[in-house]
């Protein structure tokens, strides 16, 4: 068995954004030296996404609009005071409950050293509160 | 727009160079978030709506053994970015804070004084130790921003910070153009008060205490101050700032911009009150 990971960062310029990172996904797992296993795509935060639908920018700003239409800004959040252990005001709520509905993670299987995916899935690193810089991982295991 | 109350902390090249910074910024400022490129800062500023940003630092050199940034560091920044405009800071209760005020002005070229009092630790009516500061203001032509009631800092005592004590100021100092920040709050109706009653005095908006930025701006000044006491009493002396990075600058404009103001107030709000502040340079 063997098992490959990288960490990699990334700057998002906007609140809502949908970064592709098909292409570096693919990368890795073609250099990994990986037959036939799995690879996972994992965010380290909890106001990213990570989710998988056809590149296209309409649909890129569909979801991005509907995720924040989705979780409204303007309702009650408790998630709304001073966050001590930041030394920021809460004020994300709303960043949080959208990530909750994307996850943080897909993983796909790796065949003949390539990732199978469908021909119109790519792989997004969602930003949800940005401006911010970010870091995901790529972890793929098999033989 | 120009937002007019910023912190070029937790910025990770500023740290990176200099190590002493990170520590300094956790324990006397308390922030404790992972440090962002300096391309965040700008990229907020775009998510915002903001042309320009004022740079505040916190020299408490004195008080607590360090300043957060350096004047010098704050001028750097300037130089490599036209959408920053830096204010110095000095400690009042340094023998050298007059010395150090001229040369941050008429060297550096920075565009402002601000003073953190619960930071620094001194009294804004102290004829010893603050109207000198003052008086080179009033004869260098530049402003004086002074952070008043609430400050999120660890090390801070809000008892210096009392906007009441600058009453006295504004009457020695009556062509000093004096802003008080964070709308004094909780001391906002005293702070309001010296607004109204002097012309030299005015208020940014960098409050926040509760809840999501348009929840807290509704609730403050739609509720408790009214609205109408900004657009007919204060329509000159109001200047937006976001207080970046207690709060984001994207929900803080979002939530002063639902407020509903007059499209002449806004213009003011976000932009001639604090050209007239910062006079011609600021114009540039």
């Amino acid at each position: 068995m063997k098992n490959v990971y990288k960490e990699f960062n990334l700057v998002s310029k906007n609140e809502t954004e949908l970064i592709n990172i098909t292409e570096n996904v693919h990368s890795f797992v073609r250099t990994s030296g990986i037959k036939s296993g799995l690879v996972f795509v994992i965010s380290f935060h909890t106001t990213t996404g990570i989710t998988v639908n056809e590149p296209l920018p309409d649909l890129e700003s569909d979801i991005a609009t509907f995720l924040n239409k989705i979780v409204d800004e303007n309702q009650e959040y408790r998630h709304a005071r001073f966050l001590h252990s930041d030394g920021q005001m809460a004020v994300n709520s709303p960043s949080h409950l959208r990530q909750a509905l994307l996850g943080f993670e897909v993983f796909f299987p790796i065949e003949d050293g390539e990732i199978k995916t469908g021909s119109r899935q790519s792989i997004y690193f969602v930003e949800l509160d940005g401006p911010q810089e970010r870091k995901y991982c790529i972890k793929a295991i098999g033989e | 727009m120009i937002d007019f109350h910023t912190y070029p902390i937790m910025i990770k090249e500023l740290i990176e160079k200099d190590p002493s910074l990170g520590i300094h910024i956790r324990d006397i400022l308390g922030f404790y978030f992972p440090p962002q490129p300096l391309s965040v800062f700008l990229y907020e500023m775009d998510a915002a709506g903001i042309e320009k940003s004022v740079l505040l630092p916190i020299d408490c050199s004195i008080t607590h053994h360090c300043k957060i940034p350096s004047n010098e560091t704050i001028a750097d920044l300037v130089d490599k970015n036209p959408r920053f405009v830096g204010f110095a800071s000095v400690d009042p209760n340094s023998k050298n804070s007059e010395k150090e005020l001229n040369s941050s002005i008429t060297q550096l070229g920075l565009k402002g004084l601000f003073l953190d009092p619960a930071i620094q630790r001194f009294g804004i009516n102290s004829k010893e130790v603050t109207y000198p500061l003052y008086q080179i203001c009033l004869e260098l032509k530049i402003p004086v921003l002074i952070h008043c009631g609430l400050n999120w800092s660890p090390k801070s005592l809000a008892r210096f910070a009392n906007p009441l004590d600058l009453e006295e100021v504004a009457q020695d100092f009556p062509e000093l153009k004096i802003i008080i920040s964070n709308l004094g709050w909780p001391w906002y109706k005293e702070a309001i008060m010296l607004a109204m009653k002097y012309r030299n005095i005015y208020l940014d908006t960098s409050v926040m205490y509760s809840g999501i930025p348009k929840e807290m701006f509704s609730h403050l000044i739609g509720t408790l101050i009214g609205k109408g006491v900004f657009e007919r009493n204060l329509h000159f002396q109001i200047i937006y700032g976001s207080n970046f990075p207690r709060v984001d600058m994207r929900r803080t404009m979002r939530g002063i911009s639902a407020m509903d103001f007059s499209v002449d107030f806004k213009k003011h709000l976000f932009l001639e009150n604090a050209l007239t502040v910062l006079g011609k340079e600021g114009k540039s």
